[in-house]
């Protein structure tokens, strides 16, 4: 090596020291706005191979993740539960900004995979096969929530794990919080503070606040006046005897 | 080229070409030994000449004019054009370079080629665009001016070689081995060339083995040998033959002959050869293929 | 005799010079067929977007996004290294930079140009890359709604057709283009500068693809390095000069996250995007340093 060689990587070496601080202080700000949360580890390694692993690591994650994602699909078409859940794993490690993964996992887990649990013919016994149905629920709300944990705010997670609760799991306490928190995030729908509110009057012990949450809903206008606020607004009038005057005046349903 | 050219900036005094003491030394990889390409050269060319830098394989001539033209630093000495220092990018205003075997770029035209050069020279323009014409027609490729560089012979590339360098009017040219690999009438042509810049004022150093060629068009040679400047001067007197006279008669008749034969007999000089001169091969050459 | 004048007046820089050299690198480059490597980008993501009709909407776009993004990444580095790492070694080989040097160019100016050169190379493939994958993005939201309104009508469908815009191509993704540029553009800098050091161009393009892996793990190396317990002394020493040497491409590897929905703050955009010009122009600096001595 010559001299002016030595010298030159001297330069770099004195412009690498420069650039080491401010380089770690972006990194952390950068970790902070929700980029880089990617976990790429041995086990990871373990997960994917070798191949997908070096080109995960050399700036190619979202199509190593999306190939992932594939793959899952054709183990759902080949009713592969298990490789499914290995190939969802790897793709929200590799991407877990990418909401769609989560939302597909959770869906996947909660609704399709328990489903078939629950029809599995080859399980006579129907107190096990609920167990597995509500273990499937429990992977799908685990995939929800590390979604929201990773994406908060991205408003479709929420509104995902509120279903779960209201559909599947029948937690309408949770179903109601989540709701609650979907409705004050950019992009929601204008369900949620509707939805939140029908949870919160099946959770016990809130009926009277789902009741006034409901009417100032009602007087917000015509817009939230749908046929089910109507419908629980009277039924909870009806329930906690409201008097005539203080009452909101809903004509019954039509049979 | 236009007789109203500029006349040489330099004062007569100033030599186009100064080398004094060169040395240059080049360190071998993982080695402490180093090896010396030139050792302690020392030269002039004075404006106008034609000069000749001869010596074998690995004598130092590409180096030593590496030197010159900046494009690689000495160990020791000094190397000077027009008074300017080598290392001076300034000094290359006036140089106009042509390597052995220059490639170019072959995506280029030829006329694309000269107009690429007079850019870096500070050219642009219709004034770059009449000096690429004119010197098209110099070296005589006005023809080929818009066929790509990678279609061109050998003789043509040297030619556009010699265009580009001179495409800034420099008054001095450094050229190695400018008929290299060229036919007997391409190498002429380029031969015709250069006697033309000479004529014109321009100063040329040549690199050449074709050691006939130089004969012809050198006033003066440079001969380096392991480094060193073993012999230098004008050509004539370094080469011809002190104690000998060469007289060629022509319609002599046999009788003229026996009379000067005995005059020198009479004399302590000798006859050592009366024989019929020799074209050369290469005046033969062109007459029997008709070429110019 | 006259006394002496000049008989030129010297530009000691000169942007027509540098233009001069640029334009021709670029002419050069693009005849060397490196567009063939934007046409198998085509092909790559129009290719992709067809074997996604299983997947819903949502699913297909973004996995369009990654994959052409991704594609995007590489072809541009991979012309950036290759089409640098061949500048000098060809100029040397074939005695073009002799006739160069020889006319009164600076070597600054002759690098600075042939850098641009290549800088401006990329510019014109990353702009037709990007126009194309905006090409077939909208394409295939045209085509997404119109599937849409015809199962269930442009009232029924409102929501979706609603979603469907907003997960095609948003200008948030522009910076994430941008990042992909820049990264290519530093690794044609530190490709030119390796290309100053060695003699080969395999060597160096060797070289290049092992900074890159590496680079892209450097935070782990510089985390390591700075919060380090009970590593061995060797073990420090070893990561911190690579740490120090090798450039951290991991901080523009932002794409990913954007084509998933992260926005990226103008803050944020201006410190990465000044870093990577920093990365060039210190690079170039190097470089130059070290061709400036460089026996020819």
């Amino acid at each position: 090596m010559n001299r002016q060689s030595i010298i030159a990587v001297m330069m770099l070496l004195a412009f690498g020291a420069a650039r080491l601080t401010f380089e770690q202080r972006l990194s952390t700000e950068l970790r902070a706005a929700h980029f880089h949360g990617a976990r790429l580890d041995l086990d990871m390694r373990e997960q994917i191979g070798q191949m997908a692993f070096l080109a995960a690591l050399s700036g190619f994650r979202a199509p190593v993740a999306d190939g992932l994602f594939l793959h899952a699909y054709t183990a759902w078409e080949n009713v592969e539960w298990g490789r499914m859940k290995l190939d969802y794993d790897a793709a929200t490690s590799l991407q877990p900004r990418c909401e769609l993964f989560w939302d597909t996992a959770g869906w996947q887990m909660a609704y399709n995979a328990s489903n078939a649990a629950f029809s599995d013919r080859n399980q006579p016994r129907e107190a096990l096969r609920l167990k597995a149905q509500r273990e499937y629920f429990k992977l799908g709300e685990d995939y929800f929530l590390h979604g929201i944990a990773n994406n908060p705010e991205k408003p479709s997670l929420y509104n995902s794990l509120g279903m779960l609760y209201r559909d599947k799991l029948k937690d309408h306490c949770k179903a109601s919080d989540i709701f609650k928190k979907y409705s004050k995030l950019s992009g929601a729908l204008t369900y949620g503070e509707r939805f939140s509110a029908y949870e919160l009057a099946q959770c016990p012990g809130h009926e009277r606040e789902a009741y006034e949450k409901l009417v100032e809903l009602y007087n917000r206008g015509e817009n939230e006046r749908l046929p089910t606020l109507l419908k629980w607004i009277r039924n909870l009038q009806d329930t906690f005897n409201i008097p005539a005057e203080k009452r909101i005046n809903i004509p019954p349903e039509k049979p | 080229m236009p007789s109203d050219r500029a006349a040489s900036p330099f004062s007569v005094s100033t030599p186009a070409i100064s080398i004094q003491n060169l040395t240059k030394e080049f360190s071998i990889p993982f080695k402490r030994e180093k090896v010396t390409a030139v050792k302690g050269v020392s030269l002039s060319v004075e404006p106008g000449q034609v000069y000749g830098l001869l010596g074998p394989n690995g004598s130092g001539k590409s180096t030593t004019m590496k030197i010159v033209l900046g494009l690689v630093s000495p160990t020791a000495g000094k190397t000077e054009i027009f008074g300017r220092d080598s290392a001076d990018v300034e000094s290359k205003e006036d140089v106009g370079f042509l390597p052995e075997n220059p490639y170019f770029y072959k995506y280029l035209t030829g006329e694309e080629t000269l107009h690429f050069y007079g850019k870096l020279c500070g050219l642009k323009g219709a004034k770059l665009r009449d000096r690429a014409k004119e010197l098209l027609n110099l070296v005589g490729l006005e023809e080929a001016a818009d066929r790509r560089l990678g279609g061109y012979s050998k003789g043509m590339l040297q030619r556009i070689g010699l265009a580009q360098a001179m495409v800034q009017e420099p008054h001095l040219l450094v050229l190695d081995e400018p008929t290299a690999g060229v036919d007997p009438a391409g190498s002429r042509e380029i031969r015709d060339l250069i006697l033309d810049f000479k004529k014109r004022g321009i100063t040329v150093l040549l690199c050449s083995h074709l050691l006939g060629q130089v004969q012809e068009i050198c006033d003066r040679i440079g001969i380096l040998h392991r480094g060193a400047l073993i012999r230098e001067g004008r050509l004539d007197d370094l080469i011809s033959i002190e104690n000998q006279t060469e007289i060629i008669l022509e319609n002599a008749s046999p009788e003229l002959l026996a009379e000067i034969q005995s005059l020198v007999a009479k004399t302590p000089a000798r006859i050592l050869d009366q024989r019929k001169p020799h074209t050369t091969l290469e005046r033969y050459f062109l007459e029997v293929t008709g070429s110019k | 005799m006259n006394a002496i004048s000049s008989a030129t007046r010297h530009q000691h820089f000169s942007i027509a010079r540098i233009s001069a050299i640029s334009s021709n690198t670029l002419l050069e480059l693009i005849r060397l067929k490196v567009f063939y490597f934007m046409l198998i980008f085509a092909l790559v993501i129009i290719g992709s977007s067809f074997f996604l009709v299983k997947l819903t909407f949502q699913a297909q776009f973004q996995v369009l996004k990654d994959v052409a993004l991704g594609a995007m990444s590489i072809f541009t580095w991979l012309l950036a290294v290759l089409s640098t790492a061949m500048l000098l070694p060809k100029d040397i080989e074939d005695r073009t930079l002799y006739t160069i040097l020889a006319k009164p160019v600076p070597r600054l100016e002759y690098l600075l140009g042939k850098l641009i050169g290549v800088l401006l190379l990329l510019f014109v493939a990353i702009s037709f890359m990007s126009a194309l994958f905006v090409v077939v993005l909208y394409a295939k939201q045209q085509s997404a709604i119109a599937e849409l309104v015809a199962r269930s009508g442009s009232d029924g469908a409102a929501a979706e057709i609603r979603s469907i815009l907003s997960e095609t191509f948003t200008w948030n993704l522009v910076p994430g283009i941008i990042f992909i540029y820049l990264k290519a553009a530093l690794c044609a800098a530190l490709t030119l500068l390796l290309s100053t050091f060695a003699s080969s161009t395999i060597f160096t393009i060797m070289v290049s693809v092992v900074i890159y892996i590496i680079g892209h793990v450097q935070p782990i190396a510089r985390d390591y390095v700075v919060h380090s317990h009970g590593a061995s002394s060797a073990t420090i020493v070893w990561l911190t000069l690579e740490s120090l040497l090798i450039p951290d491409l991991s901080a523009f590897s932002l794409v990913d996250d954007i084509a998933a929905g992260t926005a990226i703050s103008m803050n944020l955009f201006l410190q990465t995007a000044g870093m990577g010009g920093i990365y060039v122009i210190v690079y170039f600096l190097v470089g130059y340093f070290v061709f400036w001595f460089k026996e020819l």
